[in-house]
């Protein structure tokens, strides 16, 4: 068996219980949780050693039931790849919260409530049934529903009821998307449902309700990307959760939408036939290309205007997770629209996506140290932070940077590879659009850097007092920027086996439905 | 027969929760979330057939024609359990709201 494709699962779902169990005797639920951290990372390691250089699919069956007939879990490149970027960014943003949540916070929930999180997240990378993708995103929500509404004042319980309201009527959608796809395809393995639409004259599956059952779907994932017209729970949500909540929202949950795009409209819808309505390549992804140019036109557009308005930084890096994330979408869009460059448009989708998952983690984290600091994270309260304390500024200008694309930091090579795959591509819109993008970012860095790091220490900064393990975590994140972006060529390769291992949907294929048979 | 009117029964049923959703009271939002939660588990249940002649895990054929597909019940048993604590959290979430801010009106949170 490959156990270890379950293993970062159990790891994570071991340490939720454990924390919980101890939550008494509170040194020893810190230390349990952060050792728990450390083992999620290791299984990532080993799921990645075992998977990214074979290139095959490994497959998990649950219970021993046979595929489709049971639920599997599926670890190729595409998944290591993205529980890769959830182990980087969960590992520093849990040893911070040990240093900045309060102590009774972390007694009576935090730990099991994170760790809860990341089962969530790992299990929605894993999983290769669709409906337990729902169940996946149902832990992960729920978690973060508390986790949002943690300190429960008056700025917290408003966002929340917006952020929980808006997820259960998308988990309702949801469900009827699925629900529709079974019926229309007979199906809920990802594997047989792509290889049943690829054949879909041969199964009788009417391609048409599926077109419509997948939109509704996609409307579900992009309320977890916070891609606009859905983006409008981000702001308040990012800003009302604690400082190591905002950064694993924004740097991982936030990417198991794009990884449910790749996954479930690349490998598994793309190959449905479309002919009766006039969309690119005439398949199922077409359709979706010009849905995903459109809301990353907006969302670069918005989220970088908005940005820069902001007075908060927590807002202002909240606004700038919408305008990244279309980034990312419309690397995507580009693959979409023209399935030859495919391959190119969802390695780029993928190195921003560990870019911002980076960069905003540690700018996250950075915001919630200059609050512990200085009692205040308005940029008109702040001012001379670089003089007070130069290592955090220092690091603010390089997850800021990272953001803009400086080389030699791993934001560089992100919007190179978006860039590159919008001009390859030919997609003219997108690419203009990501240039304004790319200025915006630009403009709300620096002004963050202006109003909060430079000129004259402000009242609040002269009495600065920060927590050195809060400081050492963001230093840690911010070197991960540099080391990223100096040794860049391994993370391409792995990138790229992503994005090959998404779009290889014959191999995928083979290898879940390898024992079963029974849709061969 | 039993299709018609299911399908006016589901719609009837999406149509209100999502007119309590527009509501301003936070309670009513709650019931008309747990309404269309419970409308996508009636349409679920739906997908298995009523009528019962789907099969298992096939859309044709003998021997298993003239069953209903256990599957979907299974599913919707899940959806349930997970509608449940959801309903609980938001219900509870309301009640802090209030707590907070003293009021329940979206208009003036």
């Amino acid at each position: 068996m490959n156990q270890f494709v379950i293993a970062p699962l159990l790891v994570a779902l071991c340490t939720a219980i454990v924390t919980l169990l101890t939550r008494r005797f509170g040194r020893v639920q810190r230390a349990l949780s952060v050792l728990g951290a450390v083992g999620y990372v290791a299984a990532v390691a080993w799921l990645i050693t075992a998977v990214y250089p074979a290139g095959d699919p490994a497959v998990y069956h649950l219970g021993d039931w046979v595929a489709p007939y049971g639920i599997v879990l599926v670890a190729d490149s595409l998944s290591a790849f993205m529980l890769a970027i959830s182990a980087v960014v969960t590992l520093p943003a849990l040893v911070y919260a040990t240093r900045h949540v309060s102590a009774f916070g972390q007694k009576v929930s935090f730990h099991p409530l994170f760790h809860l999180m990341v089962v969530g997240v790992t299990g929605s990378f894993l999983t290769g049934d669709i409906f337990n993708l729902f169940v996946w995103f149902e832990v992960m929500l729920l978690s973060s529903y508390v986790l949002v509404v943690f300190y429960s004042g008056p700025e917290q319980t408003t966002a929340t009821l917006r952020y929980v309201v808006l997820n259960l009527v998308g988990s309702a959608v949801m469900l009827l998307a699925i629900g529709g796809l079974y019926a229309a395809t007979g199906t809920l393995n990802m594997a047989d449902m792509a290889h049943r639409l690829a054949n879909a004259q041969q199964y009788g599956v009417h391609v048409t309700p599926v077109l419509g059952l997948t939109a509704l779907l996609f409307a579900v994932f992009m309320v977890k990307a916070g891609a606009v017209p859905f983006h409008w729970w981000v702001p308040d949500a990012y800003a009302a959760a604690p400082a190591p909540v905002s950064a694993v929202l924004a740097g991982v949950v936030k990417k198991v939408g794009v990884y449910a795009v790749i996954r479930l409209y690349f490998t598994v819808f793309a190959a449905a036939p479309l002919t009766d309505l006039a969309v690119p390549g005439d398949t199922v992804l077409g359709f979706f290309g010009i849905v995903l140019l459109a809301m990353a036109v907006l969302s670069m557009l918005f989220g970088g205007l908005a940005a820069v308005g902001q007075r908060d930084l927590n807002r202002l890096l909240a606004y700038s997770s919408i305008g990244q994330v279309g980034f990312i979408l419309v690397a995507l869009a580009a693959a979409a629209l023209r399935p030859e460059f495919a391959a190119v448009g969802i390695t780029a989708a993928l190195v921003y996506s560990l870019t911002h998952g980076l960069a905003k983690g540690l700018l996250f984290l950075l915001a919630g140290v200059v609050e512990d600091a200085t009692g205040t994270i308005r940029l008109d309260e702040l001012g001379g932070l670089a003089r007070t304390s130069p290592v955090v500024a220092g690091a603010f200008l390089l997850g800021g940077l990272g953001l803009v694309g400086i080389p030699p930091l791993v934001g560089f090579f992100g919007k190179f590879l978006v860039f590159d795959a919008l001009a390859r591509a030919d997609v003219v819109v997108g690419l203009a659009a990501a240039l304004v993008g790319a200025i915006l970012t630009v403009a709300y860095v620096s002004s963050a850097w202006n109003r909060g790091f430079w000129g004259e220490p402000s009242a609040a900064v002269e009495g600065w007092d920060a927590d050195s393990v809060q400081v050492a975590c963001v230093v840690v994140l911010a070197l991960g920027v540099v080391a990223a972006g100096v040794g860049f060529n391994p993370i391409l390769e792995f990138a790229r086996a992503g994005a090959d291992a998404a779009i290889d949907r014959s191999a995928y294929i083979a290898a879940v439905l390898e024992r079963g048979g029974g849709a061969a | 027969m039993t299709e018609t009117t299911l399908a006016v029964v589901l719609g009837a049923l999406f149509a209100f929760g999502t007119y309590l959703v527009l509501r301003r009271d936070v309670v009513r939002v709650v019931w008309g979330v747990t309404i269309i939660s419970q409308a996508a588990n009636a349409y679920l249940i739906t997908m298995g057939d009523i009528a019962g002649s789907v099969p298992v895990l096939s859309h044709h054929g003998p021997p298993f024609s003239g069953t209903t597909d256990p599957l979907v019940q299974a599913l919707v048993l899940t959806a349930i359990v997970i509608g449940f604590g959801t309903t609980a959290f938001a219900l509870v979430l309301t009640y802090r709201v209030y707590e907070e801010h003293g009021t329940i009106d979206l208009e003036e949170l």
